[in-house]
């Protein structure tokens, strides 16, 4: 068991800047704080029971059933926390609505089970899963926290802005969740260049 | 008709499956740099969308609801999806080799491209009946292609601009990409 | 073994584990999805209807195809409330729950679903705006002001709350028809 196995899916390869997989909950979801945070935590949720039982059951499967078995075993756990969080935390789950059931076609979540949890130990790959899901959950929830707070004036719902501030609606309709993207993207480029010049 | 017109030009226009729903970035990011591989991928894709929408409709009416199964949905309808899309690639390899030459590398693609499984469970989650249904589908697959093929034609304008190193391919693409769901944004209120 | 009879044997087995764990998923949270739904419709419900002591989602009868919810206190009627939708809207057909006391007038109207803009024509389903149609007994007289009627319309949107006022309207015109006697009106 390795730590790197956890941090690498933080930073190192962050699904969504690196990687630039998994975009469609990225920018569905980003338009309120807590939405992020949910759809990151649930998305996390996945990716560690689906690297779990891929990584078990590997063994078995022989090689060319793999991409339908991992997709039905994905399926599988995106199911459960869709039940789960529509009984005990109702509010949310209206919130995200269709984008619960669309965590199955996330690249983040088949592309772990491929790349990572067939050819892993058990612990390691849900180290990763683990990983991998906090890093989509932080940079949802950066995501989030900038449009809310532009858009609305709020974080978590709470009124953070000054109240002269009027907010900017555009940046919670679908074209903030873009050009917001692009920005924050080039911002962490621009901070990962800094570092690595500084390094040398 | 007028209620079907509406649908259609609802699920192109101003709904924009891409540019509105955000369902099949990923294609739309991949694929989108040149104005012909993005003609293909929309062929694929509406291809797909209209097969499985219709196999998928069938199943919810047929098998789930009467035997109240809805909690299979999901799992049921991404398998139905990745086999369909297999099935149509042999059948395309054996029946029209020059459609699969040109079409084939797109379908494996297709499987986790979120915009297939969105419209089929959006198909049954809004109660659409057949009709509404194959309506609703076939505006959502030009919405995409219209989408696809208008950002590919202006991502081919950047690639010959000098763009700032930091902003260079996916920022300015989803900067763009804000713009073109701006303009889109201008068709709301066409369908009340 | 037949190489394609593995994949199918591997798919299978997978399939049906999945399905099992599923079934028991779905069990296991089948009453507290109910009830988690209906807890949040009769939040909505309590936010129209003036005080009661029963069950209305329980006590709901079926008039011309539109579901009345029935609040009553020691059995005696005390109000009711049905879902009435507008297709008015910016963005499609708005939901509206709408209660109606036992002289006739709105006790309350909640949204139940909309999709407005954000920011703009969301404002709908703000309390501000809904508070401001407690209390009115004429059908006709609820629209905006554009169309004539009392209700204020906001800057930069008045299609979201005619729809609102569209559906109140027609609402309460069905209700007072169907439970207040003619004298009382």
């Amino acid at each position: 068991m390795r730590l790197s196995s956890l941090t690498d899916g933080i930073f190192k390869n962050n699904a969504i800047f690196k990687q630039m997989l998994g975009m469609c909950p990225t920018l569905a979801v980003t338009t309120s704080a807590s939405n992020g945070v949910a759809m990151g935590l649930a998305t996390t949720a996945v990716l560690m029971g689906s690297n779990f039982a891929v990584s078990l059951f590997s063994g078995f499967i022989p090689k060319n059933a793999r991409i339908p078995c991992y997709i039905v075993i994905i399926a599988c756990f995106v199911t459960v926390v869709d039940l789960y969080m529509n009984a005990y935390f109702h509010a949310l789950h209206k919130a995200l609505g269709l984008f619960i059931p669309l965590i199955v076609v996330n690249c983040i979540v088949l592309g772990r089970a491929e790349a990572f949890a067939s050819r892993s130990p058990v612990a390691d790959s849900v180290l990763d899963g683990l990983g991998t899901g906090i890093g989509f959950t932080i940079a949802l929830t950066a995501l989030a926290v900038c449009r809310e707070l532009v858009g609305a004036g709020t974080v978590f719902g709470y009124a953070v802005a000054p109240s002269f501030y009027v907010p900017v609606i555009l940046a919670v309709l679908p074209p903030g969740a873009f050009v917001f993207l692009g920005f924050m993207m080039a911002f962490t480029r621009f901070m990962s260049s800094k570092i690595k010049g500084g390094g040398h | 008709m007028s209620g079907l017109m509406l649908l259609f030009v609802g699920a192109a226009l101003v709904n924009n499956v891409v540019l509105s729903r955000f369902l099949g970035i990923c294609p739309f990011m991949g694929v989108s740099k040149s104005s012909e591989t993005a003609l293909g991928m929309s062929a694929a894709v509406a291809f797909v969308m209209m097969i499985s929408s219709v196999v998928t409709w069938i199943i919810e009416y047929a098998v789930l609801r009467p035997w109240e199964l809805g909690y299979l949905q999901t799992v049921v309808f991404v398998l139905v999806i990745a086999a369909l899309v297999q099935l149509v690639e042999m059948v395309m390899e054996k029946t029209t080799p020059e459609l699969h030459a040109s079409l084939g590398i797109f379908l494996p693609l297709i499987t986790t491209n979120c915009a297939i499984l969105g419209v089929a469970l959006i198909n049954v989650q809004s109660d659409y009946s057949f009709i509404e249904m194959i309506v609703f589908s076939l505006g959502t697959a030009a919405g995409f292609g219209l989408a696809l093929v208008l950002f590919s034609g202006l991502r081919e304008r950047i690639s010959f601009s000098s763009v700032p190193e930091i902003f260079r391919d996916a920022p300015i693409a989803f900067i763009t990409a804000g713009i073109l769901a701006l303009a889109f944004m201008g068709f709301s209120g066409l369908v009340r | 073994m037949n190489k394609q009879l593995k994949i199918i044997l591997a798919v299978t087995a997978v399939s049906a584990i999945c399905g099992l764990i599923l079934g028991a998923a779905y069990n296991q949270t089948r009453e507290a999805i109910a009830e988690a739904e209906r807890a949040d419709f009769l939040a909505g419900l309590s936010e129209v209807l003036p005080p009661y002591d029963n069950d209305p989602d329980k006590d709901a009868r079926e008039i011309k195809g539109t579901t009345v919810y029935e609040a009553k206190i020691k059995g005696k009627p005390s109000g009711y409330a049905a879902v009435f939708s507008s297709g008015k809207g910016y963005g499609g057909h708005i939901y509206v729950l709408v209660g109606m006391d036992a002289e006739g007038k709105v006790s309350g109207v909640a949204v139940l679903k909309h999709k407005e803009t954000p920011g703009l024509g969301d404002k709908i389903s703000g309390k501000d705006f809904l508070g401001v149609f407690k209390g009115l007994s004429e059908p006709g007289l609820i629209a905006v002001k554009k169309d004539g009627g009392i209700i204020d319309q906001f800057s930069g949107a008045t299609m979201s709350p005619r729809a609102v006022a569209d559906a109140v309207s027609r609402a309460l015109e069905f209700m007072r028809d169907n439970f207040i006697s003619e004298e009382k009106r």
